[in-house]
C-alpha cells in the first residue's frame, strides 16, 4: 500500500475551500481547460483507463458507461449529477459537496464535454439544504468566471448546470427514479431496457454518475488514467470515500485506497471499535443495503470491489457501519425494514408487497411474537423479490435480513423461542 | 426480422416486437395484470416473467424487446416459481371476495390465482384496507381489490387525456385513485377504465351485482349512436342487455367505448312503444288493422302528397333501404330525407359522391396524420373514438389547428383554436386558401396554410357545426379546395373528411334516404322534396301524410316550430321504439325494435359497413322496422319484393354493392373509405355575415343525441339539466347570474331557459341543445334564415 494519496479530501482541510478562489489556487479548472484540448474519445478512454468504478454503489465502470452514449442521435444529451445520498450510513458526497464543490462542477464540465451535453443538473437530496445553497454559490462562481455556461475556456463549448432539490425519497437515488423526479413525476424507476444512455432525462440520451465519481475525473485527467488505475488494486482503482459510523471512536469520512484492509481502515481511521476489536459483532460494509459480515469475515477482508463480493455482502457506497457485541441484530435489521418498506415506491408487486411482509414479520419478531418458521418465511420472501423487481429497491431490502439470518440465525432463532432479545 | 425460440417454438417478428407480442403471435399465452395491448407498458405486475438463456435473472416479457437468436422459456422452473411468487404477494392484501365481486369469473387473478396461486396462505399479518371512492355514476370502487396495475392511471393519462386517476403514497401503502375523496370523473370514456380493471377494483356502477359474469351470453353489436360505430359486445341475460363491453377492434375501436356507447343500454326498455296503436282508437288494436288504417292514410292523398322522413341512428342499413323503396316504389314519392339539422341543401344539385359525404382517411390512418384542422368540429364530443386517433397524433406531433365559433373542451395536444362568429368561416377559410400562395405568418389562417403546407399527411375534418351550418356546401367547397392545396388529394393520401356524427348516417347517404338520389348513389330523374321542403310543405297543407320512421324531428330538427306546426296539420304514421313529442300526437304507431334487438347493417363514418347481431328480443308485439314496411307495402299494387332479411340484403347488395359482407370471412372486416375520389373545381360561393346582436348556436348534447340515449337514465345522470351557456360579459350586461332562468327572444318567438356562464363562450354567441327538456332553443330558429339573431333577458 502506498502513502496516503488523497484525492478529493485533497483541500478540504483549507480555509474557505469551497470557493472558487481557493479551488483555483491548486490548478482549479485546468483539467477542464486541458480536456478541452483532447479530443472526446481521448478523454473517455482516459476514463476508461482509470478503470473507477461508479462510486454511487453499482461500481459500473464509468467510463464504459460514458461511451455508451451514442454520437448518432440527434436529441439533446444530458448529464446528471446523482447527489441524492440516501443510503442509510452514507454521507461522503456530502463532504465533496460541502467542501469542494469545483471539483465536482469541473469534474460536471469535462464528463458532458466528453460525452457532448450541453446540460446537466445535480439532483441533491432535499436534506442537504447547506450543501444545496455552498453548490448554487458554486455554480454562481463558475458561470461568473467562464468555467460553465456559453464559450467555455472561450472555446465553442456550452454546458449549463443546474441544482434540483429532491423531495426525500430514497427511491429517487435510483437512476430511473431520479430522472422521473427530475421530469417532475412521481419518483418511480422506469423499466429498462432501454437505459439512460439511450432514452433518458426527457427522453435524451444520459449519463447519471455520482458525485464522487465525477469528482474523480479532474484528478484522472490531471494525472492520467494509469496513474489513477495503479492506485488501489486490481478491478478497483483509486481512492474511496468510506463513510464509517456506528460504534467506532473516530466516525468519519476517509478516504484511502481501494484494497485496505476493513480492519486497518477502523483501526488506524476510525480509531477502532469501541471496547476493542474483539467486542466488535459485525460490519455493515457497503450501506444499509449491503448484508453484514460478521466478526470473524472482517478480521481478513480487504476493502475492494471483489473481495466483498466474495464475502457475501458488497462494497455498494462504502458507508461502513459498525456493529459492536451491544447490538441485537433482529432489533437493527427490523429497524431497517421498516425504512425499506416506507422506502418502496410501491410500484411492482414483489417489491410493493414483500418490503411491507417482511417488515411485519421482522416487527413481530422483534416484539417477542415470532412463530417457527417465520425465519424460513423470510428467506423465502427474500427469494421471490430478489431478481424480479423493476429496481434494485427490492434486493436492497432484502440483502440485511439475508445476510443478518446467513450469519446471526442464532440471534433469530432466540428471538423467536423467547421473545426477546439475546443481548442486553 | 429477429428470429426467437419461444418454448422451443421459432418465430419470426417485427424489430422493436416485445416477447410478450412475439408469444401472443405463437399462440403461446402469457399470463399478465398491468400489460394492456393498447397502453404503454408499465411493467409493474412482474407476473409475465420468463426465463431468457444467457440471461441470469427472469425478465418481464410485456417490456423485453427481441433479438435475434433469442432463446426463451416460458414455462420453466424458474419462471413458475417467480410467478407463483408474484402470485402469493399479490394475494396477501387482497380480500378474496370472489363471491361478492362483480369481477369474479372473469377475473384474471382469480384465474391465475388458479393456476399459480398458493392453495394457502402463509400471510399471518393485518390484510391491509383501502377507503373507496365516489366517482360519480359510472365507477363502482372496491379498492381493496386493486392490485396496482395502473392501467386505470395509464388509461386516463394517455389514452383519455385527462389526469384523473393516479397513485398516491408509496410501498405498500400506494393508493390508486382520483387524488381526492370525492370526484365525478369527467372524461367521456370513463367507463374504459372499470372495463380494463383486470380485478374488481373498478366497477361498473350499473352493472354492478346485476349478474355474474358466467351467466351472460353476449352478443355482438356495432353500437350506432354516434357514426363511428364502435365494434362492442352486449351481454345480456334473461332478454335485458345488463352491460355493454368493447370488442378489440384495430381497425376502429381499439379496445375503447365512450361513455355514451357503453352505458345508454337502460335507454332500450324505458318508454318504449310496445304495440301498434291508432289515434282515438283506444285498447288494444291488432297489427292487421293499424296496417290497413295506416294504408288508407297513405292511399287517401296522392303519392306526392306523402313524405317519409326517417332517423338513421336506430336503424340498420336494412330498414333505411326498404324505407326509401317502400315510399319510392310503393307509394310513389320521392319525397325523401334524413337530415332535418341541414340548412344547406344546395350540394343537393351537384353530383356529390360518396366520398365528399364521409371520411376518406380511415381512423387508423387518422392516427398517423402529421397535422389536422378541424372546421366546425368537435370530434371529442361528436365522435369520441375518433378523437381519440386524433389525439394519438396529436401525442406524435401532429399539429393541430381547428376553427369553431366557440373554445372546445379538448384533449388534442397543442390544439391552435381560431375562434371566429358564427358566418365569419368563409372569410376565414379564403384566408387559409389564400395562405397557401402568400401566407401571412402573424395570422392565424396564415399559420394554418403554412403548416398544412409542410405536412406530408394532413387531415381536414368537417363536423356538425360545419355540416349544419347554413353556408354547409361552401364550407364543404373551401375545405376541399384547402385539402387540395395541401396536397392532401394526390391519390396516396386522401385528407378530405366529412364526419356526419348521426350514427348510420352514412347508410342513409349510400341507400338514398334522400330525395335526389336512389339506393347505391342512383341518379334519378326528378328530385322530391327535402326535409325543409316537406315541413314547409306539410305546415301548408300541402304535403299530408307524414311517415317517420323513428327518430323526433319535433324536438331534433332544427326549427322545431316549423316540424310542429307540420306534424299537426298532417296525418302522421310513426314507425319507432320510443314514446316522444313526435311520436305523441301521431295517427297511427307502428312499433319497431330497437339496435340490439334485431340484426343490423351499420355504416360509420370511414364508410365501412359492418353488421350487428340481435341480443336480446324487443317487446314482444314490437316487430322489425322493414318487415313493418314490407307487410304494409302489401296493401299497395307495387309490394316490396323481398320476404325475409337475406332477399332484402341482396336487394340492398345489388343496389351498393358495399352492402355485400358475403365474401367477407368470420372476423374479416369490410375496408373503409371504399369510394371515388372527391369532387373538386366546385367555386365556394361568398357567406352570408351574420346580423348584428346576439347569434344563437344550437348543438348536438353528447350524452342526449338519439332515442336509446335520450331515455338512458344512467346518460341522463351525466347531463346537467337544460341551459344555454353565454359569455361572462355578455351575461353581465344584462345582469344574468350564473344558473338563472332567462328569456330568449327572436322575433315574434321566445323560450324560456337557464343560463349557464361559461368563458369559453365568445361575445356576441349563446350556444343551445338540440332536443333540450325544457326550453327548446330551436323553437328560435327560421330554417331559412340561418343562425337567429336574438336578445335576451334576465327573468
Amino acid at each position: 500500500m502506498s502513502s496516503k494519496v488523497q484525492i478529493l479530501f485533497k483541500n478540504i482541510h483549507k480555509k474557505d475551500s469551497h470557493t472558487y478562489k481557493v479551488y483555483c489556487q491548486d490548478g482549479g479548472y485546468k483539467q477542464a481547460e486541458r480536456a478541452m484540448s483532447m479530443s472526446t474519445e481521448d478523454v473517455i478512454d482516459e476514463v476508461k483507463r482509470a478503470g473507477i468504478r461508479g462510486r454511487g454503489g453499482a461500481g459500473f465502470p464509468a467510463g464504459l458507461k460514458w461511451s455508451f452514449i451514442p454520437k448518432d442521435n440527434s436529441r439533446d444529451k444530458y448529464l446528471v449529477c446523482n447527489a441524492d445520498e440516501g443510503e442509510p450510513g452514507t454521507c461522503k458526497d456530502r463532504d465533496i459537496m460541502r467542501y469542494t464543490p469545483h471539483m465536482l462542477i469541473e469534474g460536471m464540465v469535462i464528463a458532458a464535454y466528453a460525452v457532448g451535453a450541453e446540460r446537466g443538473y445535480i439532483y441533491i437530496r432535499g436534506e442537504f439544504v447547506r450543501e444545496a445553497e455552498i453548490l448554487e454559490e458554486a455554480i454562481k462562481e463558475a458561470y461568473d468566471n467562464g468555467r460553465l455556461g456559453k464559450n467555455i475556456n472561450g472555446k465553442k463549448i456550452r454546458f449549463d448546470l443546474a441544482i434540483h432539490r429532491g423531495g426525500g425519497a430514497y427511491v429517487c437515488g435510483e437512476e430511473t427514479g431520479l430522472i422521473e423526479s427530475l421530469e417532475g413525476k412521481k419518483g418511480q424507476p422506469r423499466v429498462k431496457p432501454p437505459f439512460p444512455a439511450n432514452i433518458g432525462l426527457w427522453g435524451g440520451p444520459t449519463v447519471i454518475n455520482n458525485v464522487e465519481t465525477l469528482a474523480s475525473v479532474p484528478s484522472i485527467i490531471e494525472n492520467g488514467g494509469e496513474w489513477y488505475g495503479n492506485l488501489g488494486v486490481e478491478k478497483s482503482s483509486g481512492t474511496k470515500l468510506f463513510s464509517i459510523s456506528g460504534h467506532v471512536n473516530k466516525p468519519g469520512n476517509y478516504e484511502v485506497e481501494l484494497g485496505i484492509p476493513m480492519k486497518t481502515l477502523i483501526e488506524e481511521y476510525a480509531g477502532g471499535v469501541r471496547g476493542g476489536w474483539d467486542n466488535l459483532k459485525g460490519v455493515i460494509p457497503g450501506g444499509s443495503s449491503s448484508a453484514i459480515l460478521p466478526k470473524d469475515v472482517c478480521d481478513t477482508v480487504t476493502m475492494d470491489y471483489d473481495a466483498i463480493a466474495k464475502a457475501g455482502s458488497m462494497l455498494g457506497s462504502g458507508a461502513m457501519i459498525v456493529l459492536d457485541k451491544s447490538v441485537c441484530i433482529v432489533k437493527a435489521v427490523e429497524r431497517l425494514s421498516r425504512f425499506y418498506r416506507h422506502e418502496s415506491c410501491g410500484q411492482c408487486t414483489p417489491c410493493r408487497e414483500g418490503t411491507g411482509w417482511i417488515s411485519q414479520i421482522m416487527t413481530r419478531i422483534e416484539n417477542g411474537q415470532g412463530v417457527e418458521g417465520d425465519i424460513d418465511l423470510l428467506l423465502s420472501i427474500g427469494d421471490n423479490i430478489s431478481g424480479k423487481t423493476i429496481c434494485a429497491l427490492g434486493d436492497a431490502a432484502v440483502g440485511p435480513v439475508a445476510g443478518s439470518i446467513k450469519a446471526f440465525r442464532d440471534e433469530y432463532i432466540y428471538h423467536v423461542e423467547h421473545g426477546r432479545c439475546m443481548v442486553g | 426480422m429477429p428470429t426467437l425460440i419461444i418454448d422451443g417454438k421459432e418465430i419470426s417478428v417485427k424489430p422493436g416486437a416485445t416477447i410478450m407480442e412475439a408469444a401472443k403471435q405463437l399462440g403461446v399465452y402469457i399470463p399478465h395484470f398491468c400489460y394492456h395491448p393498447k397502453l404503454a407498458i408499465s411493467g409493474n405486475c412482474r407476473m409475465c416473467l420468463v426465463e431468457v438463456e444467457k440471461m441470469p435473472r427472469p425478465v418481464i416479457s410485456c417490456a423485453m424487446p427481441v433479438n435475434d437468436g433469442m432463446v426463451v422459456s416460458t414455462n420453466s422452473e424458474m419462471v413458475t416459481e417467480a410467478r407463483k411468487g408474484v402470485m402469493e404477494f399479490l394475494l396477501i392484501n387482497h380480500p378474496l371476495d370472489c363471491p361478492v365481486c362483480d369481477q369474479g369469473g372473469e377475473c384474471s387473478l382469480q384465474d391465475l390465482a388458479m393456476k399459480y396461486g398458493p392453495d394457502r396462505s402463509r400471510y399471518r399479518e393485518e390484510k391491509r384496507q383501502f377507503p373507496n371512492y365516489d366517482l360519480g355514476p359510472l365507477i363502482e370502487t372496491e379498492m381493496n381489490r386493486c392490485i396496482q396495475c395502473t392501467r386505470c392511471i395509464r388509461f386516463s393519462t394517455e389514452v383519455a387525456g385527462v389526469e384523473e386517476m393516479g397513485a398516491v403514497g408509496r410501498g405498500d401503502h400506494m393508493k390508486v385513485g382520483p387524488y381526492v375523496e370525492k370526484l365525478t370523473l369527467t372524461s367521456e370514456m370513463a367507463g374504459n377504465i372499470a372495463e380494463s380493471c383486470p380485478v374488481g377494483a373498478l366497477n361498473l356502477k350499473p352493472f354492478h351485482f346485476q349478474a355474474r359474469g358466467w351467466e351472460l351470453k353476449n352478443a355482438d353489436g356495432i353500437c350506432d349512436l354516434c357514426s363511428v360505430g364502435c365494434q362492442t359486445s352486449n351481454d345480456y341475460l334473461d332478454n335485458t342487455i345488463k352491460r355493454v363491453m368493447s370488442r378489440e377492434c384495430d381497425e376502429i375501436n381499439l379496445s375503447w367505448l365512450c361513455n355514451k356507447g357503453r352505458f345508454a343500454y337502460d335507454g332500450l326498455t324505458a318508454n318504449r312503444l310496445e304495440q301498434p296503436s291508432v289515434k282515438d282508437e283506444p285498447g288494444t288494436i291488432s297489427w292487421q288493422s293499424a296496417m290497413d288504417r295506416a294504408a288508407e292514410l297513405i292511399k287517401g292523398v296522392k303519392p306526392d302528397e306523402v313524405a317519409g322522413i326517417a332517423d338513421p341512428s336506430g336503424h340498420g342499413a336494412e330498414e333505411l333501404y326498404a324505407f326509401q323503396d317502400f315510399l319510392r316504389n310503393a307509394v310513389g314519392t320521392g319525397n325523401i330525407d334524413h337530415r332535418t339539422r341541414i340548412q344547406d341543401f344546395s350540394g343537393d344539385t351537384v353530383k356529390l359522391t360518396r366520398a365528399d359525404l364521409m371520411m376518406n382517411t380511415s381512423l387508423a390512418d387518422m392516427a398517423t396524420a402529421d397535422a389536422a384542422f378541424l372546421i366546425g368540429c368537435d370530434p371529442r364530443f361528436e365522435t369520441p373514438l375518433l378523437n381519440l386517433r386524433l389525439r394519438q397524433a396529436s401525442l406524435e406531433g401532429a399539429r393541430m389547428f381547428s376553427l369553431n365559433p366557440r373554445q372546445l373542451n379538448t384533449n388534442l395536444e397543442g390544439l391552435k383554436q381560431s375562434v371566429v362568429h358564427p358566418g365569419g368561416e368563409i372569410e376565414f377559410l379564403n384566408a387559409v386558401l389564400a395562405g397557401f400562395d402568400k401566407a401571412d405568418a402573424k395570422s392565424e389562417a396564415g399559420q394554418i396554410a403554412t403548416a398544412l403546407k409542410a405536412s406530408e399527411r394532413p387531415v381536414i375534418l368537417l363536423g356538425d357545426y360545419a355540416n349544419y351550418h347554413p353556408d354547409a356546401e361552401s364550407i364543404r367547397r373551401l375545405a376541399v379546395a384547402i385539402t387540395g392545396k395541401a396536397s392532401a388529394l394526390n391519390g396516396k393520401w386522401n385528407g378530405f373528411n366529412r364526419v356526419a356524427s348521426r350514427g348510420n348516417s352514412a347508410a342513409a347517404q349510400d341507400l338514398g334516404v334522400v330525395p335526389h338520389r336512389g339506393a347505391g348513389y342512383k341518379s334519378l330523374d326528378s328530385s322530391g322534396k327535402n326535409s325543409l321542403e316537406i315541413f314547409k310543405a306539410a305546415a301548408s297543407g300541402e304535403i299530408k301524410v307524414l311517415l317517420l320512421l323513428g327518430g323526433d324531428p319535433a324536438t331534433d330538427a332544427i326549427d322545431s316550430q316549423l316540424v310542429k306546426t307540420a306534424l299537426d296539420k298532417a296525418q302522421v304514421i310513426y314507425i319507432g321504439t320510443h314514446t316522444n313529442q313526435s311520436s305523441k300526437n301521431a295517427d297511427v304507431i307502428l312499433a319497431g325494435l330497437a339496435l340490439g334487438e334485431k340484426e343490423s347493417t351499420i355504416t360509420n363514418c370511414e364508410g365501412r359497413v359492418q353488421r350487428g347481431q340481435k341480443a336480446v328480443n324487443g317487446p314482444i308485439e314490437s316487430k322489425e322496422q322493414w318487415r313493418i314496411l314490407r307487410a304494409l307495402s302489401d296493401r299497395f299494387s307495387q309490394p316490396l319484393s323481398y320476404n325475409n332479411i337475406e332477399a332484402l340484403r341482396l336487394a340492398m347488395a345489388n343496389a351498393d354493392h358495399r352492402y355485400d359482407l358475403s365474401e367477407l370471412y368470420a372476423n374479416e372486416i369490410a375496408p373503409a373509405c371504399d369510394h371515388s375520389p372527391v369532387t373538386t373545381g366546385l367555386e365556394a360561393a361568398n357567406g352570408k355575415k351574420a346580423k348584428g346582436g346576439m347569434t344563437l348556436v344550437v348543438e348536438a348534447s353528447f350524452y342526449q343525441d338519439s332515442s336509446v340515449a335520450k331515455n338512458s337514465s344512467t346518460l341522463a345522470l351525466l347531463v346537467d339539466g337544460s341551459s344555454v351557456q353565454i359569455n361572462p360579459e355578455d351575461a353581465a350586461l344584462q345582469s344574468i347570474a350564473d344558473g338563472q332562468k332567462v328569456r330568449l327572444i327572436s322575433g315574434e318567438k321566445n323560450v324560456e331557459i337557464k343560463a349557464k356562464i361559461d368563458k369559453k363562450v365568445p361575445k356576441g354567441v349563446i350556444f343551445g341543445q338540440f332536443g333540450s327538456t325544457e326550453g327548446l332553443v330551436q323553437d328560435l330558429y327560421n330554417w331559412e334564415e340561418g343562425f337567429p339573431q336574438i336578445s335576451i333577458v334576465a327573468l
